[in-house]
């Protein structure tokens, strides 16, 4: 019985020597596998550093703004007392610049000198006087947003050394800079217009608030749509829905549609929504509708495979007391599928936050100066704020662009992180 | 080992009547009893072409504990899973034959499975407490069923199934932690609990020690001895000591037939069948 000649492995030599001798091997294998793997997660690594090195150098300047300090005269002739919405702000502040230089006299240098501080400073004014009805007729110091290219020329963005004709400011204007500098009536400060403000021509004036409220209400209502209906969806088909053709068939199309170029959603939803059904353009009600169409096979998805995932024997557990099939998918199945049908579901809504192309197809991508109240306001949204500053000329938008990126990329990680955070939650819950 | 014992010598015993053949499939002993709680007739399971068993002819007692015994793959599980429709939740399994209960065949088309679980519990291999609270693992089936009214009955119905199944005394501190966080021994004790919480008056339990160590194995024997008072028990088990310690018929499978059915002395002191033998003596293949 005890034959040693009856091996199992051919050859002679003890396993634990042929062991050994193939061990050496084993192990390169094994750290080679491991140095492939610290590589690839390294070189994916350094392209997102990469990425966010170059946004944020672009970006972080736009997060100041430079004011400039005037005495502005309040001059009752300009300013009715019963009217001060008509006043002529603009004029005012063109008359304190003049002060500080009386010598500019010729138009076309008195509009380079105007062109120092933003459009923007007669609205400054208009609401500082609105607030402070008793200075009117008395001189104030107010400070007011610089010109873009000002701007520009403070943050260092602009070349001293560029010959006068390829460059936006010329030399007086730059003497005029650096004469007020050294007067101290230059500043940089928090640029919180960037955080309150819609879109504007002006760069100086162009904030970000307009299109994340559009951002929020799109998704609003992509939340409000996709969400029970992918859910109710995934359900249905997954725990209800007979095994046959059919289903089969819906399911295959359903892979398809998740695979569908979302452009060709915004291309259905300007047929559907807007020339069917005759919604307006450009408004939120309808991007979220196009949105919804969009992530609804991704909800789907997301949500059968956390419905599969769920463990026969606490099916068989509830079945076994008794419990009907919806009774079954209520009280066991649903509370255990959940967390992964909402991860499935944000990780739908951070891909409709980033989403353009569709939106384009239905006017949201209108230059939209005013905040959006609702639902049906004109608005644009994140992602194509981002593309139209891209496309703009000015180098002050350039400094916008990656500042919305940036923006955009932190409501992404919020998302994103809420989504680990309710799993963790759910599963601690179990 | 195995050259020492070929195959095809029957064994006979001095002084007994020779064993029925191997080749022969039909089943020997007794299977009918008077006043049966269910009765099969005639039940064959199919999963998609594929027979699991066939031609089983059973009756099962009242309050009495049968133990179906057999080689894994006999197909036990899935007679079991017959008596209370729960072969019909997989897809591709058919069923054909009778099962009555009361006189009813549980497969007639005009039969809702919902009252029949409620009426015949079940106990699976792998203790599967729902990831709920203690409390609410229990109180869940009493509750869908509408079998208790309010807070208080439902607190009496909790304590008074937990002590039943002797788990009472390790959870009466903590019936608001989940189920799943008990060791293995209590979950399926929970689970026994669950079952006897609804009432029912046959329970299905499925190797419900297979996954338990010998101190909790005890426990659950001693439980099931005790149960037996109250309900119709049907136990598949992979042990024949525990068939033996706590059957009073027995019923053993081989390749999908119900080979022997027999008073569990009977089987495993006095086998009828050579298949019978070959497996209680540990010959088996
Ligand atoms: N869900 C299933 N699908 C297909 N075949 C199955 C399924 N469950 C069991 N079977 C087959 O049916 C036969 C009997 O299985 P089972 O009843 O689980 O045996 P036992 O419980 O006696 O070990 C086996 O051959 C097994 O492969
Ligand atoms: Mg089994």
């Amino acid at each position: 019985m005890n034959n040693l000649n009856k091996r199992a492995v051919p050859g002679n030599g003890r396993t634990i020597d042929i062991v050994k001798k193939g061990l050496n091997k084993r192990y390169r294998k094994e750290r080679r596998f491991r140095v492939f793997g610290w590589a690839a997660v390294m070189i994916s690594l350094g392209f997102l550093f990469l990425l966010f090195i170059s946004i944020i150098s672009n970006g972080y300047t736009a997060f100041q703004q430079t004011m400039v300090r005037l005495d502005v005269y309040l001059d009752t002739d300009v300013i009715d007392k019963d009217d001060l919405a008509g006043a002529d702000y603009a004029k005012l502040i063109h008359e304190a610049l003049l002060s500080v230089y009386p010598d500019v006299t010729k138009y076309n240098e008195k509009r380079k000198l105007y062109e120092l501080v933003s459009t923007g400073a007669a609205y400054r004014l208009r609401d500082f006087v609105a607030k402070n009805r008793h200075a009117i007729g008395t001189t104030i110091q107010i400070w007011v947003p610089a010109d873009d290219d000002v701007d520009m020329l403070i943050k260092g963005h602009i070349d001293r050394k560029t010959p006068q004709s390829r460059r936006r400011i010329n030399d007086r204007q730059l003497a005029w800079v650096d004469h007020l500098i050294s007067r101290g009536q230059v500043k940089k400060v928090f640029n919180m217009t960037f955080f309150t403000s819609g879109d504007s021509r002006e760069p100086e004036l162009a904030g970000i608030w307009g299109a994340v409220c559009g951002s929020f209400y799109t998704l609003i209502v992509t939340l409000v749509l996709s969400f029970p209906i992918g859910g109710a969806a995934a359900v249905y088909l997954e725990e209800f829905a007979p095994k046959n053709r059919w289903t089969d068939i819906i399911e295959v199309n359903i892979n398809n549609l998740a695979a569908v170029p979302s452009i060709v959603y915004g291309l259905l939803g300007l047929a559907v929504f807007l020339n069917f059904f005759g919604l307006p353009r450009s408004v939120p009600l309808v991007g979220g509708l196009v949105l919804t169409l969009m992530t609804l096979p991704t909800i789907i998805i997301v949500g059968r495979s956390a419905l599969k995932a769920v463990s026969p024997s606490i099916r068989e557990a509830g079945l076994s007391i008794g419990a009907s099939k919806v009774q079954l998918v209520a009280h066991h199945v649903l509370p255990q599928a959940l967390p992964g049908m909402l991860t499935g579901t944000i990780i739908g809504m951070a891909q409709a936050l980033g989403e353009t192309a569709p939106l384009l197809m239905i006017g949201m991508v209108a230059f939209i100066v005013d905040i959006p109240a609702g639902f049906t306001d004109p608005s644009t949204v994140l992602p194509v704020q981002i593309y139209l500053w891209a496309d703009s000329p000015e180098r002050a938008f350039l400094e916008k662009t990656s500042a919305a990126i940036m923006v955009l990329l932190l409501f992404l990680m919020i998302m994103n992180a809420t989504a680990v955070f309710l799993r963790r939650i759910f599963e601690k819950r179990q | 080992m195995n050259q020492e014992q070929t195959t095809g010598h029957p064994h006979i015993r001095p002084g007994r009547s020779p064993l029925v053949e191997r080749t022969e499939r039909a089943t020997v002993g007794q299977t009918t009893v008077e006043d049966p709680r269910i009765s099969c007739k005639n039940v064959a399971v199919y999963y998609d072409a594929k027979k699991a068993i066939s031609n089983i002819n059973l009756d099962i007692g009242r309050n009495e504990v049968i133990a179906m015994i057999g080689p894994s793959g006999c197909g036990k599980s899935t007679f079991l899973r017959c008596l209370n429709r729960m072969n019909d939740t997989i897809e591709g399994c058919t069923v054909s034959g009778q099962i009555f209960m009361d006189g009813k065949n549980i497969y007639d088309s005009d039969v809702d499975v919902v009252p029949l679980r409620a009426q015949v519990g079940m106990v699976f291999q792998k203790p599967n407490p729902f990831p709920k609270s203690i409390y609410d693992n229990i109180a869940y089936g009493a509750r869908i069923h509408g079998l208790v009214q309010n807070r208080d009955e439902t607190d009496e119905l909790v304590v008074g199934s937990l002590k039943r199944a002797g788990l009472w005394g390790e959870v009466k501190d903590r019936l608001k932690m989940s189920g799943t966080s008990l060791s293995g021994g209590q979950q399926q004790r929970l689970c026994i609990a669950r079952a006897i919480a609804v009432n029912p008056e046959v329970i299905l339990m499925d190797e419900p020690c297979s996954s338990l160590d010998p101190i909790a194995t005890a426990i659950i024997e001693e439980l099931i001895d005790e149960l037996k008072q109250d309900y119709t028990i049907v136990i598949v088990t992979h042990s024949m000591q525990q068939a033996s310690r706590i059957s009073h018929r027995t019923a053993y499978f081989y390749q999908g037939d119900l080979v022997e059915v027999g008073s569990t002395d009977q089987v495993f002191l006095n086998p009828l069948h050579q298949l019978t033998e070959d497996y209680i003596t540990g010959r088996f293949e």
